[in-house]
């Protein structure tokens, strides 16, 4: 029985030899394990990054660019009361075959729409509790408050979304990558072989690329599918998991991989100098800021905010913390989204006006507050304990005593939701390149109670009515007209201060071509090619 | 010997009872559940937080957790991976081939040239050599591993080009599916011409790397065994009766010096192991160490509690195995009597 076995494997690597090895290969050395290969469960990253080769959306954000378009779902119409979307399918989409012994019958219809969303929406669906059933983001972007329902149009291409009130966002939401659309065949086909959890681990979709195998912590291989979207232009596309990201960089050198994630940026000025790489780099989505807790006085007066966003110098933050990679903010949106206010007066670095201020406010001289500060490094904040100390320094001039704190990540983030803090970094990094995907971490609810996002507890009536106008109006210059208004209202408000929009930076060997950076942070390889 | 065998093995009881409590509870100590750890800026709501633990089980009382892993244990069951849902005794197998390679191979270094190293060091005593040898190995001993894997990466790897920089295969030229796990035998079951030679290259800096740390301790360990043993009056006898120094030193002598380099070897294993983690994250070895590593930033506790376990489990082996060889190398020396 043995030697069957060892036969049986030895023919299988032989096959799989023979399979690969000569075409163009595109290695990319990501960071770690994806949790496993299905969108709608994951929230990470990584794991998004390791299943999206295979899969599509209905809408898809162009390469490089924040405009979601047309992808599976060939067109879309808005009905003009914006509480009906209908969506014509492209037709002829085929999913990938013979991966884990699925062989599809048929092409893309509504049914897999309708099961795919149905899975995060409906308790009773048959593959509503497989793999933990937490459908973190579908939840988060408010989906469940938005749907009324999903539906077969007129025909097996057409499917007719519904919603409860007009929401403009939710295109943008649905370039998300929980909005995957799966195959509803290989899900029944799991399910009658009593394997459903293989479905979210051995991943069948209609991508550009083919799920070939995953060795944990190792390696994730695909291959180029011919597709809806046409062939991609290399044959192999590679993930070497690599998660020290000196290693990353040492392999980049090497030719071991071609494209990397996350380089540490202690390496960034040694690899714009290496005559082998291109070290590409774009501003970030995102926005590092300081959160004031304007329901603990004195901080729940305006002015006092006023006088603490005067006594923070800035460009001595970003020239240190930052390394100068990255934009002084004026606004809770980065200069590169729709809407961005450039005529918004951004606050002077002035420590004797923020003295005056805050005098002419009743704060007493040698106030005392606390100063939280992240353990992390992220994208829009590469050192918060440095920008923590530097903003004690800068306080201190103002007759603000501060005392740093910080705690673990998960516990910091709780706390701060709960509002324990009086002054606390954070910050965001944009899902879909909507502006209600930023300014609704300023929102609050009908009752003008701080929505869960909203760490600075700050409530605006004015700013949330027109937060909900603007996602009722279908016309984005209707809405840009509003996103203005409400930066003008953040800004004399000071909902938080504005901090910095950092740059992010991605290298990529030279014989890389058609490789863009994702605004998102994703990481997509259908126009990538690689010279030999 | 059998029955010291079972006292050995029933003693091992009680140390696995205490680390699995001490494991759980610190794993709990350490601030932050695996769910928060999960959701960043996104945050959650206190009342989705409360409907996941209890789905996790995480809601209920300590001890009763405890009792229920223990028992889960006592069954054989490890538990279930709280990220990759998969069980942890699976993610164990798939993985620790991968590190048990890594460990023979380093020790296999470290013992090829620790013992000569340390033999010829106290045969020439207080010389040039000897000197250097032990300076050498007190730098060994005291390198940051992750430093050391660092410099071999910049001038093995990107600077003369004589090795690759992490992984265990070329992923472009070779492919294969892990039959044992091991990418020395898998990469001669695959039959793929080069494959056995490339999966050889990617464990030379990983070893080295990973064997420095007990390539010094042996070599000190055998000098000092070897300068004991060639005072002994046998040796001097054996000398005298005219035999040649390579048959004096070679065998009467490192015959008995072994013992405690044995020993020691032994208890590198479990250095070995510790060692792995540092070693497979910087050459991105799939291994238990990383696994571990990600464990505790996912705060996946089954995988944590279940993983230490595990290796508390190769270690404790290691060392019976070890405690078993003492009457081999040394008939003198019998167990239970």
């Amino acid at each position: 029985m043995k030697s069957v076995k060892l036969f049986g494997a030895l023919l299988v690597t032989t096959m799989l030899a023979a399979g690969s090895a000569y075409g163009k290969s595109l290695v990319y050395c990501s960071e770690g394990s994806p949790e496993n290969f299905s969108p709608s469960i994951n929230t990470t990253g990584t794991s998004l990054d390791a299943a999206r080769p295979v899969y599509n959306k209905l809408v898809q954000f162009e390469p490089g660019g924040t405009t979601p378009k047309p992808a599976l779902a060939e067109s879309f119409e808005v009905s003009p009361d914006a509480l009906t979307i209908t969506f014509k399918l492209r037709p002829g989409v085929k999913f990938h075959s013979g991966v884990n012994g699925f062989t599809p019958t048929r092409d893309l219809n509504a049914e897999d729409v309708i099961w795919s969303f149905e899975r995060m929406w409906k308790a009773d669906h048959p593959y509503a509790k497989v793999s933990g059933g937490s459908y973190d983001y579908f939840n988060d972007m408010g989906m469940p408050d938005s749907l009324a329902s999903i539906e077969k149009g007129a025909d097996d291409l057409t499917v007719v979304m519904k919603l409860k009130e007009p929401n403009a966002p939710i295109i943008a939401n649905l370039g998300m990558d929980f909005a995957t659309i799966h195959s509803a065949e290989y899900a029944k086909f799991l399910m009658d072989k009593g394997t459903p959890e293989q479905f979210d681990q051995i991943p069948v979709g209609t991508g550009s690329f083919q799920f070939v195998d995953y060795q944990k912590d190792a390696v994730i291989r695909f291959k180029a599918f011919d597709g809806w979207a046409g062939k991609p232009k290399v044959d192999d596309l590679i993930y070497a998991i690599t998660p020290d990201p000196t290693a990353r960089y040492a392999k980049l050198k090497a030719n071991e991989c071609q494209v990397m994630i996350a380089p540490n940026p202690a390496d960034l000025d040694a690899m714009s100098k290496d005559p082998d790489i291109n070290l590409m780099s774009q501003a970030g989505l995102n926005i590092g800021y300081l959160s004031i807790n304007a329901q603990k006085p004195p901080f729940d007066k305006p002015e006092v905010r006023q006088a603490l966003a005067m006594a923070i110098d800035r460009d001595a933050i970003l020239k240190e913390v930052y390394q100068g990679a990255g934009q002084k903010a004026k606004n809770p949106i980065p200069p590169t989204m729709w809407s961005y206010d450039e005529g918004t007066a951004d606050y002077e670095y002035n420590p004797e006006k923020a003295k005056e201020m805050l005098k002419a406010a009743g704060v007493a001289e040698g106030l005392a507050t606390d100063l939280w500060w992240m353990p992390v490094q992220r994208p829009y904040n590469p050192n918060a304990k440095r920008m923590a100390e530097m903003m004690q320094a800068d306080l201190a001039k103002a007759g603000i005593n501060a005392t740093l704190v910080s705690y673990e990540w998960g516990e910091y983030r709780k706390r701060l939701q709960a509002g324990e803090h009086q002054l606390g970094l954070l910050g965001w990094t944009g899902d879909n390149g909507d502006p209600d995907n930023f300014f609704f971490l300023a929102g609050c609810d009908k009752d003008g109670k701080p929505a869960g996002q909203n760490i600075s507890k700050w409530c605006d009536a004015k700013f949330n009515e027109l937060m909900l106008k603007a996602r009722s109006l279908s016309e984005q210059p209707d809405r840009e007209a509003i996103y203005k208004e409400m930066q003008k209202i953040h800004h004399d408000g000071v909902a938080w201060i504005n901090i910095a929009h950092s740059t992010v930076f991605e290298p990529t060997r030279k014989s890389v071509t058609g490789y863009k950076i994702s605004p998102f942070g994703a990481h997509e390889f259908q126009d990538v090619d690689v010279a030999e | 010997m059998l029955r010291h065998l079972i006292n050995r093995l029933l003693l091992t009881l009680p140390t696995f009872l205490a680390l699995m409590f001490v494991t759980f509870v610190m794993i709990r100590l350490v601030p932050g559940d695996p769910i928060e750890a999960r959701r960043g800026e996104r945050g959650i709501s206190p009342e989705r937080h409360a409907e996941l633990l209890k789905e996790m089980g995480l809601d209920q009382p300590i001890w009763k957790q405890f009792v229920d892993y223990a028992w889960g244990i006592l069954h054989g069951d490890f538990g279930t991976s709280i990220i990759s849902k998969t069980p942890i005794l699976h993610e164990f197998l798939t993985l620790f081939p991968a590190t048990l390679e890594l460990t023979i191979c380093a020790m296999a270094f470290a013992v090829a040239i620790g013992v000569p190293a340390g033999v010829i060091a106290a045969v020439r005593r207080g010389k040039l050599y000897d000197q250097t040898l032990m300076g050498l190995a007190l730098t060994g001993y005291s390198m940051p591993i992750f430093w050391w894997g660092l410099i071999l990466i910049l001038i093995m790897s990107n600077t003369l080009g004589l090795t690759p920089v992490s992984g265990r295969v070329d992923l472009i030229k070779y492919y294969y599916q892990p039959v044992t796990g091991f990418a020395l035998i898998d990469s001669l079951l695959s039959g793929q011409k080069g494959a056995f030679g490339d999966a050889v290259h990617h464990l030379i800096l990983p070893s080295i790397v990973l064997g420095t740390v007990p390539l010094a301790v042996i070599a000190r360990m055998t000098r000092s065994a070897m300068l004991e043993v060639l005072e002994e009056d046998y040796v001097r006898t054996a000398r005298a009766k005219g035999l040649s120094a390579k048959r004096v030193v070679g065998l009467h002598a490192l015959r008995n010096a072994l013992i405690p380099v044995i020993t020691s070897i032994g208890l590198q294993i479990g250095t070995l192991l510790a060692g792995a983690v540092l070693t497979e994250t910087i050459f991105s070895w799939p291994g238990v160490g990383k696994w571990l590593i990600e464990s505790i930033g996912r705060r996946d506790y089954p995988a944590l509690q279940g993983g230490i376990m595990l290796i508390s489990a190769v270690v404790i082996l290691v060392n019976l195995i070890v405690d078993l060889l003492y009457g081999l190398i040394n008939p003198r020396i019998r167990h239970g009597k």
